[in-house]
């Protein structure tokens, strides 16, 4: 019985063989509770709980719209009664025009926003001299609240649209500045230094070293940043607007239709979330070397 | 002894047939203060390196080793004294010399190629040629077979392999290294060392290479800087003798070479001598 492998002081010194002696029977790893630590789940069993998460969200609300008494059940409306109001906007109140107009506001104040941040962080980033004379100001620019300049917006340009997205703009812009200044800062030092041992000249660092190099970081910042714009988004609209989930959710509530507000921030919480998807596609498709 | 007290001065040849300020580098009476001059890191060194020499540079922990190596590449500049690169005073960072960090330089967003090809793309090189040469150079360093991978999905040593890849295609005069195989672990090191003596024997550069491992300075190099700590100065220059000026492919042959344990336990008594200076002056 050669083939046989045993285990033990007798086999010390003798050829061991593996591949013809009997195999090991299948081994049941120990069951591991709701809560074990560094495990890994597949895709499909993080899909669904993260599912039932959500479930769980709804289930809650809708527990708890049909336990309130009924004189006051027009104030916490179910699950469903919220979908027909949203069913109902969007069929009959052509809500998909103020829904439009949101987003319209809302990108093009954070388009705006980025191409003031993105240069002034680099800039700052690769530059002492140039981060020493602006950043202590824009620093402190951050402090100001951004709702306390709506009075002056309003009597600058009235109840419009250019007023609501310099809100916008100025609710977001001085923190991307500090996340993405803090973005180019972190690109290591040896990277910049082993370019100039190339022969790269400055040009070439900045945009070329720099820049690729704080990229991922720096879309990861402007994400973070699109849940601050939406806030700012709704006090824009609330104020004096006649377009605008936000406006819309204003006039409901003037009538008491509490159904027709939860629907308007559930539909932000949506295209918050699309937002945030976009975002991460586009950090996958420009970045697919960042792991 | 086998080794000089004082740089330069040991051998006539280096003193009447060679123009040491000609040498493709010269360090000449350099001086580096700190703190505004409070703290002196390296004290009126001078020496010069070689064309197809690899000079390792040795010392503890702190001498000035790093500071040496940054001043010659340009990135920072002497307070007194300065160098010269084949007579030329140098004034920054040029691709005439090229350097390898030892952190993980390989830029994460190029490939292994494009990594190789970088330094000829931003110095002008056609896009036929760079791409040629990159590839031999990755056929030098072992990774023709990953020239598509990103740096993040390589190993250590790859990626050190890389950042070696990048930095011979910009030809430069002088190799410049920073202990580039301290982060690795002691199989991937040796065969760097290797690969490091074989780039030498193909390319025969001026490689200086800082190190902490005695004996990785022995294997590799032609020529061993000592410096001491606290001034940063030169406590021996010596030339491996014992290596008759061949260079050995293959670590374990050196290793039982007549004469490397004599070298090996010189240089480890050196090391005891500062390593117990320190102490003292503490
Ligand atoms: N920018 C700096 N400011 C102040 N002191 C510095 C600076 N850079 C280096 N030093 C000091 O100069 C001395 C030499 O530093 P250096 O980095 O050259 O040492 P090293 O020989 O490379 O050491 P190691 O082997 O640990 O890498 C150290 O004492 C260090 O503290
Ligand atoms: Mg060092």
């Amino acid at each position: 019985m050669s083939d046989t492998v045993v285990s033990g002081p007798a086999l010390a010194g003798r050829e061991v063989r593996h591949e013809d002696g009997p195999r090991g029977a299948p081994f049941t790893p120990p069951k591991q509770g709701f809560l074990a630590l560094k495990s890994h789940y597949s895709r499909k069993t993080l899909g669904t709980l993260a599912l039932l998460g959500a479930l769980s969200l709804f289930l809650a609300w809708e527990i708890g719209a049909h336990s309130v008494p009924e004189a006051k059940e027009k104030f916490f409306p179910a699950v469903e009664q919220v979908l027909a109001a949203l069913f109902q906007l969007f069929a009959e109140k052509e809500f998909i025009y103020d829904v439009g107009m949101s987003c319209l506001r809302i990108y093009l104040a954070y388009i705006v926003a980025m191409s003031v941040a993105l240069p002034l962080a680099i800039g700052m980033g690769s530059f002492e001299n140039l981060r020493a004379t602006l950043n202590p100001t824009l620093s402190a620019l951050r402090y100001l609240p951004a709702a306390s300049f709506i009075p002056l917006l309003l009597v600058w340009f009235g109840p419009t649209d250019t007023s609501k997205v310099l809100l916008l703009f100025l609710g977001v812009v001085w923190f991307l500045v500090a996340g993405m200044l803090a973005d180019v800062r972190s690109v290591s030092h040896e990277l910049v230094e082993s370019a100039l041992t190339m022969g790269a000249r400055r040009k070439t660092v900045v945009f070329n070293v720099i820049l690729p190099a704080a990229g991922p970081q720096l879309m990861t910042s402007a994400r973070d940043l699109t849940a601050v714009a939406w806030t700012y988004l709704v006090i824009a609209e609330v104020i004096g607007a006649q377009s605008g989930i936000g406006a819309v959710m204003m006039r409901a509530g003037r009538f008491l239709n509490v159904d027709v507000i939860i629907a308007g921030i559930l539909t932000i919480g949506i295209l918050g979330v699309l937002t945030d998807t976009v975002f991460r596609l586009g950090h996958r498709m420009l970045f697919p070397w960042a792991r | 002894m086998a080794y000089a007290e004082v740089a330069m001065t040991d051998t006539d040849e280096t003193q009447t047939a060679v123009d040491a300020s000609k040498l493709p580098i010269y360090v000449d009476c350099v001086t580096k203060q700190y703190l505004g001059g409070a703290f002196t890191a390296i004290d009126n060194v001078t020496c010069a390196m070689e064309e197809n020499q690899i000079t390792a540079i040795i010392g503890p922990s702190g001498c000035g080793k790093t500071t040496l190596l940054r001043q010659i590449a340009g990135l920072e500049y002497p307070s007194y004294g300065r160098i010269l690169r084949d007579g030329e005073v140098i004034h920054g960072p040029g691709p005439d010399r090229g350097m390898v960090f030892q952190t993980y330089t390989a830029f994460p967003w190029l490939t292994t190629l494009q990594n190789a090809e970088y330094a000829m793309k931003i110095n002008g090189v056609p896009a036929a040629e760079r791409r040629e040469r990159a590839m031999e150079h990755l056929r030098l360093v072992h990774l023709d077979g990953f020239k598509d991978y990103y740096p993040n999905s390589l190993s250590g040593g790859m990626r050190q392999r890389v950042a070696i890849a990048r930095a011979l295609g910009q030809d430069p005069r002088v190799l410049l290294m920073d202990e580039p195989f301290g982060a690795l672990d002691a199989q991937v090191r040796w065969e760097m060392e290797e690969l490091t003596v074989e780039i030498e024997e193909r390319t025969r550069k001026t490689i200086i290479l800082v190190t902490h491992d005695i004996q990785q300075a022995i294997y590799v190099a032609d020529r061993i800087i000592f410096l001491t700590r606290n001034p940063g100065r030169i406590k021996a220059d010596m030339k491996l003798e014992f290596k008759e000026g061949r260079r050995f492919l293959k670590k374990e042959e050196l290793i039982t070479h007549p004469g490397y344990a004599e070298t090996e336990a010189q240089l480890y008594g050196m090391m005891r001598e500062e390593i117990e200076k320190i102490r003292g002056g503490e």
